[in-house]
């Protein structure tokens, strides 16, 4: 799953994809299903959390407008909300996936959100121990300190 | 003297414990020499996906969904004691993914162009499957056709002579495979990568330039850089 998520979209084909999405915005007003899913699936690739957030405002839009799809749209949502950390909105997606179809594809998202997310938990928890640890040492340190002026004003 | 020699001996035992519990850490030395990208293309409901489970899980997925996008593999071969790891991307068949899982093409060593051969459709449109790959890898790319679910000789529908004629024609190497029976899986994949690795031994294939699809890694550690490797396995291990 790692190597799907780490693999970044050729800055040429985002560009080029991009170009058509533009061009069919000015010449008709709107654009097709298929040019603003396949922008979306660039952006959704990109190293930028920009371009992630915009591809996945475009899946949003299409998800909600053309049912067709939307087991593809579902899944790069999953995607997309994965590759910038945003865990429990790619979680929600894998999950209103599932909910539908069984899939290895989408379960294996999941099973690497989840493993994050638990990541992230320990992470905290460390990070939570040690701040502990450190008010632990500043107070020890004040009660020592103040013990001390005590005994020595004694 | 001889205490300081049973902890350098008790290191390494430490440094080769996690080595083999942690074979494919980037820190960590290599286990494989070569890496491999390979595509796999053709049509929709050809059995792309079921050709790599079957190669990578050594199982047959029954009732497989469309694969959405792009899926991913991996499997370490060994080609004249040579570890290649191969590093398989699997394309989606339906049409509204062809042109953007164009990209993949980009850098791949061997592609392997699927039909199905109890669907004459997806064997016609074989010309222009191979025409997107001419045109998107590079000239030394090795091109292999499979003829997928051999297992159901009484729905063929196009015949191995034809197919072979095909591929001598445009000079693609060809078998015809079973997902589900596993029947020339292994040689498809394997095959690939012995002609690759002959590419490579024979100079038509650059590995220098960034889109022949192969690297080549370090072999084997070596315990002189010890220290670095050892703290680097010892960071990423997550086992």
């Amino acid at each position: 799953m790692e190597d799907l998520l780490n693999e970044v979209v050729p800055q040429e084909d985002l560009e080029r994809f991009e170009k058509k999405y533009h061009h069919e915005l000015e010449l008709d007003g709107e654009v097709t299903t298929d040019t603003k899913f396949e922008y979306a699936f660039c952006l959704v690739r990109s190293r930028y959390t920009n371009d992630i957030r915009k591809g996945i405002m475009i899946l949003e839009e299409l998800a909600r407008t053309h049912p067709d799809g939307r087991r593809d749209y579902i899944y790069y949502l999953a995607f997309g909300n994965a590759r910038i950390k945003e865990y429990t909105s790619g979680l929600k997606y894998c999950r209103a996936f599932l909910d539908i179809e069984s899939n290895d594809q989408v379960r294996s998202l999941e099973e690497y959100i989840k493993k994050e997310i638990d990541k992230e938990v320990a992470k905290g928890m460390v990070v939570a121990g040690g701040a502990a640890l450190v008010l632990g040492g500043i107070l020890g340190l004040g009660i020592a300190m103040a013990r001390n002026k005590q005994k020595r004003e004694k | 003297m001889s205490k300081v020699r049973s902890v350098v001996n008790k290191l390494h035992e430490r440094i080769d414990y996690f080595i083999e519990k942690c074979p494919n850490m980037t820190a960590a030395p290599y286990n494989y020499n070569y890496i491999f990208k390979y595509i796999i293309i053709g049509d929709m409901g050809v059995g792309k996906s079921c050709l790599l489970h079957q190669f990578t899980e050594k199982k047959f997925m029954a009732n497989c969904p469309h694969t959405i996008g792009v899926e991913f593999g991996t499997r370490i071969i060994e080609v004249d004691d040579k570890k290649i790891k191969l590093q398989i991307w699997d394309t989606a068949g339906q049409e509204r993914f062809r042109a953007v899982t164009r990209s993949y093409y980009r850098g791949a060593a061997g592609a392997l162009m699927v039909y199905d051969i109890t669907r004459r459709s997806t064997y016609n449109h074989l010309s222009s499957w191979l025409t997107d790959t001419r045109n998107l890898t590079n000239p030394s790319t090795v091109i292999f056709l499979i003829g997928n679910k051999s297992d159901l000789e009484s729905t063929r529908e196009v015949t191995y002579e034809e197919a072979k004629e095909f591929a001598d024609e445009n000079g693609l190497m060809f078998l015809e495979a079973s997902a589900m029976t596993g029947q020339n899986v292994e040689e498809a994949f394997l095959e690939t990568a012995r002609k690759i690795y002959q590419n490579i031994q024979e100079g038509r294939l650059d590995l220098n330039a960034s889109e022949s699809g192969v690297q080549h890694r370090p072999s084997q550690p070596s315990r002189t850089s010890l220290s670095s490797e050892a703290t680097g396995a010892k960071d990423q291990c997550s086992c």
